[in-house]
């Protein structure tokens, strides 16, 4: 799908820093100035191995946790400081979240038709019970479910089709941006291509904007426009798909792309994945500035390093 | 791999059923593997396909209220003194498999790393626990041993590690020590679940070479239960792909990779997410796994199956002979059935694929 990249963003991040105090003397810096550019309609994959803080980055956007500095701006006004009513009223709308275990994050004890209209009910958007349900029966076609399983319980579900509830909960507010946060990683294979695919086709026909949070550089890749790899709390690279997986800079990205095992046995069995090691790669993240490398594929990393990695590329 | 192939374990016929609250579930029907020594047999399929139930039989550590209905399985080794012996597993009591079996010669590797080491206990007693209690190895030389086998498996400053506790480690490092403790007490046969699926691509990667290394020095086996198909494609030798608690297709590596047969290995080898393609939709396999409670006649597959014919709604479709190694139970196979070839997209990949590994093989 086409996205405008000349319309103004829909969700700025700039410059986010995201600090958790342990104790007096030591303090996690999970999430070290990163910015970066949502437009309306896109996906932007972020990926990175756990304990990178894609989710830590996502939950500051959706304001679950307070950023320590940095500012994000969603649809043109300001939302990271403190907000008045009405912006808090419309940011709950407009911006819902996926999360990675369907059962976690589902109450065991509410009916999945509940489940989907508590935000229609949180926020009086409708005018009588027949209007609910029917929204709810609209929700549920959509994401592949049928009428009568609005009136089941969450542990009736197989696991993709609670991924599926889950989506349609934040979908039924119209959303501008979805935050999925690894929405996909505890499902099966082949279930995570229906999910895909349906996020696809939901992107397709309302044009929301998705944030992509993942670990599985194979997934993303489907899903995603633009990706950003990050790295210990520091955005090592941005760019569109194309860019990031035909040219990767960074040792790191390339580190990740190499892990990836290839469906190829003759092939697979003798190649061995790139290694990375941050403590004797020498690569200080603090040091390092965005270089560009062409388009919107941007590096973060010091002059010497830039000059050294595109060498090696070309 | 020698003409003379020694045969580790030998599963015949098994069949399990599971007696539930909402009625019996008939989870594994049938299911033969053979397994020689020093070799990698692959285990596929989606969850719930009795993967994991098949390999717990193996283990003698099956859910209380499932029931082997049928089928042997049998497991050979050497006594200490060189005399080899051969059991059926199933025929044993569950104290004499914890005595001979369990952590001594078949040794198991689970899917969370967290949830299979004691949380109050240091890595270190952990890995020794085994070797006092199968070998009464006196505690200095376990602790040796222990030490040995934590730098074996890559951890580095193994004498300060043996103190920690399992919590102070991070998830490779963890899948790193249970790694440790199923090598600790020399066991012939090692079953891998799902090893890697909670961990990243990055530390997956160094988890399995590091699995191959230790198989290679140690000449053992290892029986690895995955979904994810690249993962079969660098460690496995023989792949069995199961559906619905039944193998599908059984064979060597290439054959299953390179010419499979079955409709659904087809749409499993589609379905998987292909880095130099840039199609816009993934290939996904419609419907969703059986409920195994209602058993229908007929082939599991058939309702997920555009190639299903008429009688795959009647019979269950035999194994269906290939090659010497290749085997596939789908009706197309029937001399009677209409001619079926793979999806277009797949053979091109599979034709795409086929090339990259005749380039590689002609640079060696």
């Amino acid at each position: 799908m086409a996205v405008d990249y000349s319309a103004k963003p829909l969700l700025t991040v700039d410059g986010l820093k995201q600090y958790f105090k342990v104790s007096k003397s030591f303090t996690v810096h999970a999430v070290e100035n990163v910015s970066f550019k949502i437009y309306p309609g896109e996906t932007y994959g972020l990926v990175g191995e756990s304990g990178s803080g894609k989710s830590t980055i996502g939950r500051s956007i959706i304001r679950l946790y307070d950023p320590t500095a940095g500012k994000i701006q969603f649809d043109g006004t300001e939302i990271s400081g403190k907000l008045s009513t009405h912006d808090n009223h419309i940011l709950r709308t407009q911006m819902q979240m996926i999360f990675q275990d369907p059962m976690a994050s589902l109450n065991p004890r509410k009916k999945i038709g509940d489940i989907i209209g508590e935000g229609l009910d949180i926020h009086h958007a409708y005018m009588n019970r027949a209007e609910r349900a029917e929204k709810i029966q609209d929700i549920l076609a959509k994401v592949g479910l049928a009428p009568e399983h609005a009136s089941r319980y969450p542990h009736q579900f197989s696991g993709g089709q609670r991924q599926r509830v889950g989506i349609a909960r934040a979908l039924i507010m119209n959303p501008k941006l979805i935050i999925a946060d690894e929405c996909i990683s505890a499902l099966d294979v082949s279930i995570q291509a229906q999910v895909v695919n349906l996020m696809k086709d939901i992107q397709q026909e309302t044009g929301t904007a998705y944030l992509f949070i993942a670990h599985d550089l194979s997934m993303v890749k489907y899903i995603s426009d633009r990706i950003g790899v990050l790295h210990l709390g520091h955005l090592l690279e941005t760019g569109t798909t194309e860019e990031i997986f035909s040219n990767p800079i960074h040792p790191y990205t390339r580190s990740l792309l190499s892990a990836i095992p290839a469906p190829n046995p003759i092939v697979e069995k003798q190649r061995v994945a790139e290694s990375y090691d941050y403590k004797t790669s020498g690569i200080d993240y603090n040091q390092g500035t965005d270089h560009l490398v062409s388009g919107s594929h941007y590096v973060k990393c010091t002059d010497e390093e830039f000059a050294k990695w595109t060498k090696r590329v070309i | 791999m020698s003409e003379e192939r020694e045969q580790i374990l030998k599963i015949q016929d098994l069949d399990i059923s599971f007696q539930t609250t909402a009625g019996t579930v008939h989870a594994i029907r049938g299911v033969n593997i053979d397994l020689y020594k020093g070799e990698t047999v692959a285990i596929v399929g989606e969850s719930g396909s009795g993967k994991s139930v098949t390999m717990k039989a193996v283990m003698g550590i099956l859910a209380s209220n499932a029931t082997v209905t049928n089928g042997t399985v049998e497991f050979s080794y050497h006594h200490a003194d060189g005399s080899p012996e051969t059991v059926n597993i199933l025929e044993k009591d569950k104290k004499w498999i914890r005595r001979h079996i369990n952590g001594k010669r078949i040794a198991m590797v689970f899917q969370d790393p967290m949830t299979s080491l004691d949380p109050t206990m240091t890595i270190g007693k952990q890995i020794m626990e085994g070797m006092i209690w199968h070998f009464k190895t006196p505690k200095k030389e376990a602790w040796d041993k222990a030490v040995q086998l934590l730098k074996e498996v890559g951890i580095e400053d193994a004498e300060k590690r043996m103190k920690n506790y399992p919590h102070q480690l991070s998830g490779g490092m963890r899948q790193r020590v249970v790694i440790a403790i199923a090598l600790s007490c020399n066991p012939d046969l090692l079953i891998c679940d799902e090893p890697t699926t909670a961990l990243d691509v990055t530390i997956q990667a160094k988890i399995i070479e590091l699995i191959k290394r230790v198989q290679k020095e140690r000449g053992i086996s290892v029986i690895y239960i995955t979904h994810d198909l690249g993962v079969v494609a660098k460690v496995a030798d023989y792949v069995n792909v199961m559906y619905a608690g039944k193998i599908v297709e059984k064979g060597k590596i290439n054959e299953i990779f390179y010419e499979p047969k079955h409709p659904y290995t087809w749409g499993l080898l589609s379905a998987m997410p292909n880095l130099d393609t840039d199609d816009e939709r993934l290939y996904t396999i419609p419907g969703s796994p059986p409920n195994l409670l209602n058993e229908k006649p007929g082939d599991a597959f058939a309702p997920r199956n555009k190639y299903a014919l008429e009688i795959d709604e009647k019979a269950d479709p035999p194994m269906f002979q290939i090659s010497d190694t290749h085997y596939a139970a789908t009706w197309l196979l029937d001399p009677r059935a209409p001619k079926a070839e793979m999806p277009a997209e797949l053979k091109t990949r599979i034709e795409k694929m086929k090339k990259e590994a005749n380039e590689h093989g002609s640079r060696l």
